[in-house]
């Protein structure tokens, strides 16, 4: 005989039974939301492994003090990660440079690290445009500009694309932070979406790998 | 446009933005039940304690609405995890258990009358279950995977604040149900479920994101900054939030429920004292009482 509840109805279900919908509707909006990326997990790094490792570029642009400043000679034997960006950027930009000034301040991590920002968008990232936006992460990270022609044979250098200006003031460009190792040489790259925790793991590797080792 | 908060890329801006979809919930959540009353009202007569109850389901529902539409909301699903905690607190210690008590007991039966679950509901609303069970989801959408899943889409993100919604429902059930079969723990045994449940468990989830070394949440994390608020901070802001955070309404509620248990019987409502000192219930005839 089925047993009434106190609404004066017959109970033929059991209670584990009735809250097996909402559990099972949780499990497919869950499986219907999920598919996040995540960075490749291959190889001894965090970050994206180049199948070509590429040598530093020898290129020279203008740093935030007006000067004349060779990537090469300035950045020799440190760790460098360099990134094209510009100071409008209302995402990737700013983030990346959060990021990476979170992780640099921490306890064990390398302190020979250089931090370069190469400006895509010249013509707003003047040198003092470009210290004032730095400073707001650290002062001392390196800000370079240049002519049109001479940042975009930068990131030609770089294997990237050109960027473009895709609306009024936005534009699209390479969004992966260059790591060259201290012997001169980049191993990794670090796209869009590179989490703290990745830095933390890969910048000690790299710092390891002076011109001795490699 | 979209319908309901959930995680967008572009920078944080205190420009509006409008999600119909939030509104119409507002509007499914306050409607039905006004209409409701009222009916109720012209068919059985006016209820005194009925405009106190309207008033707190309605503030309920407000605190429903403050918790998901813009700008919390959005920042909740998008930007900074204190907004995600401030959420999660509003939903389960001030929407929810507002709703409850604005709730009538007619009300209540009818909804899981209708709804065919209220064996379900006596089941899980006693104190051990419902605090196993809140706890459970508790852990789970707080964790980074269902974080970064559901908030991700806007059917994840409302899936999400109702389940939220729910688990408010379930905390205050042994306390403040709106069915007194539901509540007939001991004022020890409710103010101990209260304390393990809502005081105590959630202050573990809420230590590994104070003290966790990097960001949990990737959302959060990789989002654009919220007025300059780094990642760590944020999380550590948001780990106090949901440790201090329920203090007040928890420890309030406690302290209630202790005092009306310790109230001695002559300062509760009704009684009368004779001439000779004698306590005399409101329901005792006086000289039934010598």
């Amino acid at each position: 005989m089925a047993r009434s509840n106190p609404l004066g109805r017959p109970a033929g279900t059991s209670p584990a039974r009735r809250l097996l919908w909402p559990l099972l509707l949780v499990a497919l909006v869950a499986t219907a939301c999920s598919g996040a990326a995540a960075v490749p997990d291959e190889g001894p790094y965090a970050g994206v492994e180049l199948e070509i490792p590429l040598e530093k570029p020898d290129i020279t642009l203008i740093d935030t003090n007006g000067e004349p400043w060779s990537l090469r000679d300035e950045t020799e034997g440190h760790l460098t990660l360099l990134y094209f960006g510009y100071t409008n950027c209302p995402d990737v930009c700013p983030i990346h440079l959060a990021q990476l000034d979170a992780v640099l301040s921490r306890p064990g991590m390398p302190r020979n690290v250089e931090v370069v920002l190469v400006t895509v968008d010249p013509d707003r990232d003047d040198p003092a445009t470009l210290r004032r936006y730095l400073d707001q992460f650290d002062d001392d990270y390196i800000g370079l500009t240049g002519s049109l022609a001479d940042v975009q044979a930068a990131q030609i250098a770089f294997g990237l694309a050109v960027a473009v200006e895709e609306e009024d003031g936005v534009f699209g460009h390479g969004t992966q932070v260059f790591a060259f190792a201290p012997d001169g040489v980049a191993y990794t790259v670090y796209p869009q979406g590179t989490r703290q925790s990745h830095w933390i793991e890969d910048l000690p590797l790299l710092d390891d790998l002076d011109g001795d080792q490699s | 446009m979209r319908f309901w908060c959930s995680t967008i890329e572009a920078p944080w801006s205190w420009e509006f933005r409008a999600y119909p979809g939030i509104w119409a919930a507002v509007a499914l959540l306050a409607g039905p039940y006004l209409w409701a009353v009222r009916r109720r009202r012209e068919r059985v007569g006016v209820d005194p304690d009925q405009a106190r109850r309207t008033r707190f389901y309605i503030a309920g529902v407000l605190a429903f609405w403050l918790a998901t539409d813009w700008p919390l909301g959005l920042l909740g699903a998008s930007y900074v995890a204190w907004a995600h905690m401030v959420q999660f607190l509003l939903y389960t210690l001030v929407a929810a258990p507002l709703m409850l008590l604005g709730m009538p007991e007619w009300m209540g039966r009818r909804i899981l009358e209708r709804l065919r679950i209220y064996r379900a509901v006596s089941w899980i609303a006693r104190p051990v279950p419902a605090a196993l069970i809140f706890n459970a989801l508790l852990v789970f959408t707080h964790s980074p995977w269902a974080v970064e899943v559901f908030r991700a889409s806007e059917v994840g993100s409302f899936a999400m604040d109702v389940v939220w919604l729910l688990m408010g429902f379930l905390l205050w059930l042994p306390i403040i149900s709106p069915l007194p079969e539901m509540t007939r723990s001991g004022p020890p045994v409710k103010m101990a479920y209260l304390f393990l449940a809502a005081g105590v468990v959630p202050a573990i989830p809420a230590g590994f994101l104070t003290f966790a070394e990097t960001p949990l949440y990737s959302v959060y994390e990789l989002a654009p900054r919220f007025h300059g608020l780094a990642a760590g901070t944020d999380q550590q802001i948001a780990g106090l939030v949901m440790k201090l955070g329920g203090i007040p309404i928890i420890w309030g509620t406690m302290l209630a429920i202790c005092v009306k248990w310790l109230r001695p019987a002559e300062f509760s409502a009704g009684t009368r004292i004779s001439g000779d000192g004698t306590v005399i219930p409101s329901s005792s005839e006086p000289d039934a009482v010598a």
